[in-house]
């Protein structure tokens, strides 16, 4: 009996580790695909034997960086930087704002917004896209780098349930104090609050970058200039033979913020989480 | 509600023939008691609204309803009207009108308060101070000025629009300079009845519904086992296992789906592999390849969500009370019997939301088969193929092909089934109902 427990156990943790060893296969295979492919030496994906290079050298990268005429990646890679850090400073900012003040402040507006922003996140964001697209035709923003950045920045105070739920964690006792003494609202804010509350500053300027770094649905609508593609748009028009430069640019956006998030991962686990609670 | 009109009333009847001139010159009431400040403000922000409603904002209101009578000829060198802009002048004209009626409430309140304060021989708010309370008292209204303004501009504006679209015959040779009309919900009567439209957006509702349970139900059961696994006692090295997944988790979505479109290419590697041992290359995204792309679809897709999903139900996992399997456990439960009682009601309760953010999020997952199968017309639908889900076929009707009144139309009913969907598990489902079942 006791025997055969022992061996029910050793069979367990056997075909648990070769399961786990199946899905980090799985995971971890594409990956590698397409960082070894990005050290083709053809190029195209017909000349590769199976799934790797036949060959291997650094000439995919030296193309992607030289060859400008076609595929103008430096230009397409200081676009996306270009609008994610502006969208990043500007939506952190609004979004910071907004969360501390549906936190801290009571006021007759404040049920009615937070049921609006409710009630609009439930239009899929992409719906209104055709909107946005054709107002910004009217209004002749089309192939502007700032007209992104101002899209997603406006958009962004609507996830401020995250933000909110990190200030409602800040004891008011200190607020209190500080009113005491005499201190405005404005600067238990900016003296007080806003030194505390460091982490979730960096959370939401980290997330609020990754998000235009890699979104393809507004950049593809409104940026039809080949000189104004941000390096998702760009990457997609690449076909089967340009391969190699598709996996070499891939890799080389794809490594930052791969970085970030294993930098991250608790803070956007705990944000996932919190988010979820219901505001 | 009937003590607040008596208030009212009384207002009305009390109110001095100060407050009572800020009725017809807004500011008027304040200026006469010594505010002057605010007084300015109040009256300068009546002249400029009349100077806009006379300049251009009356036509643009009757624009609204009309949608231009004169059509531009090129001949007769007439400028015609602009539909589409007339719409958005006329919403925007219906903003400054909501907008001037809310401070015309507020100058009347702020002129009785002012009349108030005087009959109980008090002194008047110095203008100053009122500047100053924003920073303070008021912080919150100089705060959300800002974002409330973005969220209006960018968000509810284009919603008003594209709800306003579905209702015109705006698209197809109805663009501008060609007049746009209003007409009602024959948009919709299209959608289910015409021989063009109505049998493809059956196939795609249908197909949109069994993807979105099918991929949502396989994603939520894949990172729930997953992060069950590795939350095991006999794994070791957990950080090590779960760095996998999160390496999937964080390469943008873009990069996988056309990484996975290459892979399954008729020249992509493993079609290689297949004529490499003898077989014929295999057109797994091709023109007829409905269910094997639909299947791939639903596996790239199950590659890219499961660890988001593991993450979470990792977190919840460590959550639980864990007394409740010891006594399982004496009690002789199985494994699988506590898996069934015990931990599926507990995920199930806490991640409800996550659940039906992952229903709606697949519902409206517009990346994955425009990557894999975009720009793919087959027989049978029309401008869509059989993968795409109706925020596909929004997208080639409106982006790609003008029909804009038939995408608005279908982004509205996309809305009706999604907000649907939340209401009924927001009423039903226990996580909303009773709070307090598993704390």
């Amino acid at each position: 009996m006791k025997k055969n427990m022992r061996f029910a156990k050793i069979l367990d943790t056997g075909v648990t580790y070769l399961i786990l060893a199946v899905v980090a296969f799985i995971f971890f295979f594409p990956c590698l695909w397409l960082i070894l492919a990005s050290f083709s030496a053809s190029g195209s994906i017909y000349s590769f034997d199976g799934f790797f290079p036949s060959e291997y050298s650094l000439a995919a990268f030296q193309k992607l960086f030289t060859d400008t005429a076609l595929y103008n990646y430096p230009k397409w890679f200081f676009n996306t930087l270009y609008i994610a850090a502006g969208s990043c400073v500007l939506s952190t900012f609004l979004t910071i704002l907004t969360a501390y003040t549906m936190s801290r402040f009571t006021f007759r507006m404040r049920k009615p917004i937070m049921k609006t922003t409710m009630v609009l996140g439930m239009f899929p964001s992409f719906m209104s896209m055709t909107a946005v697209y054709l107002l910004m035709t009217q209004f002749g923003l089309i192939n502007q780098r700032w007209g992104l950045i101002l899209i997603y920045a406006a958009g962004a105070p609507m996830g401020y349930l995250t933000q909110k739920g990190f200030f409602d964690t800040i004891p008011r006792a200190i607020d209190e104090a500080a009113k005491i003494d005499g201190a405005t609202n404005f600067q238990i804010f900016t003296k007080i609050n806003l030194p505390l509350s460091k982490p979730i500053i960096v959370y939401t300027a980290l997330t609020s970058f990754t998000w235009p770094w890699s979104d393809f649905i507004l950049p593809k609508l409104l940026l039809k200039e080949r000189d104004y593609y941000t390096v998702a748009v760009g990457l997609m028009g690449l076909d089967e033979t340009e391969f190699a430069r598709f996996a070499a640019g891939s890799v080389f956006i794809a490594v930052p913020i791969v970085i970030l998030y294993f930098f991250l991962v608790r803070d956007m686990v705990n944000g996932m989480a919190s988010g979820a609670v219901k505001g | 509600m009937k003590e607040k009109w008596k208030r009212f009333t009384d207002a009305v009847r009390q109110s001095s023939w100060r407050v009572r001139l800020s009725a017809v010159v807004m500011g008027s009431g304040q200026f006469l008691y010594k505010r002057y400040g605010k007084g300015l403000i109040y009256f300068l922000s009546e002249i400029a609204v009349i100077a806009y409603f006379i300049i251009r904002g009356g036509s643009d209101l009757a624009g609204f309803f009309t949608l231009g009578t004169v059509k531009g000829d090129a001949w007769l060198g007439t400028e015609g009207d602009n539909s589409v802009i007339m719409m958005l002048m006329g919403i925007f004209a219906w903003i400054v009108l909501a907008v001037f009626l809310l401070l015309y409430v507020s100058n009347l309140k702020d002129a009785w308060m002012s009349q108030k304060l005087d009959e109980a021989g008090r002194e008047q708010p110095k203008f100053r101070r009122e500047l100053a309370q924003l920073l303070d008292r008021k912080f919150y209204v100089t705060v959300l000025a800002l974002p409330v303004l973005g969220v209006c501009i960018f968000n509810i504006l284009p919603i008003v629009f594209m709800i306003l679209i579905a209702f015109t015959n705006y698209g197809g040779a109805i663009v501008p300079p060609e007049l746009v009309d209003w007409i009602g919900f024959s948009n919709f009567t299209k959608l289910v009845t015409l021989s063009q439209f109505a049998p493809t957006f059956f196939k795609i509702l249908g197909w949109n519904l069994i993807w979105a349970a099918a991929s949502t139900a396989l994603n939520y059961f894949a990172g729930l086992g997953l992060a069950l696994l590795l939350n095991k006692d006999c794994v070791k090295g957990k950080a090590i296992w779960r760095a996998f997944p999160i390496l999937a988790y964080a390469i943008p979505g873009f990069i996988t789906l056309v990484a996975f479109k290459f892979m399954f290419s008729y020249g992509g590697p493993i079609n290689q592999l297949i004529v490499d041992a003898g077989g014929t290359a295999v057109g797994f995204l091709g023109l007829d390849a409905k269910w094997t792309a639909r299947l791939i679809g639903l596996l790239v897709n199950c590659w890219i969500s499961v660890p988001s999903i593991m993450l979470l139900a990792t977190g919840h996992l460590s959550n639980r009370d864990m007394s409740l399997y010891e006594a399982a456990k004496i009690d002789g439960a199985t494994p699988f019997q506590q898996f069934r009682k015990l931990t599926l009601p507990f995920m199930l309760f806490a991640t409800t939301p996550v659940l039906l953010g992952q229903f709606i999020g697949n519902f409206n997952n517009f990346g994955i088969f425009y990557f894999l199968r975009g720009g793919l017309y087959v027989d049978g639908y029309f401008l869509a193929s059989d993968t795409d889900l109706l925020i596909n076929w929004l997208y080639n009707l409106s982006i790609d092909n003008n029909y804009y009144c038939i995408g608005a139309a279908i982004s509205l009913v996309i809305f009706l089934i999604t907000s649907m969907l939340s209401l009924i598990v927001y009423v039903k489902s226990p996580s909303y109902r009773e709070e307090d079942t598993f704390q």
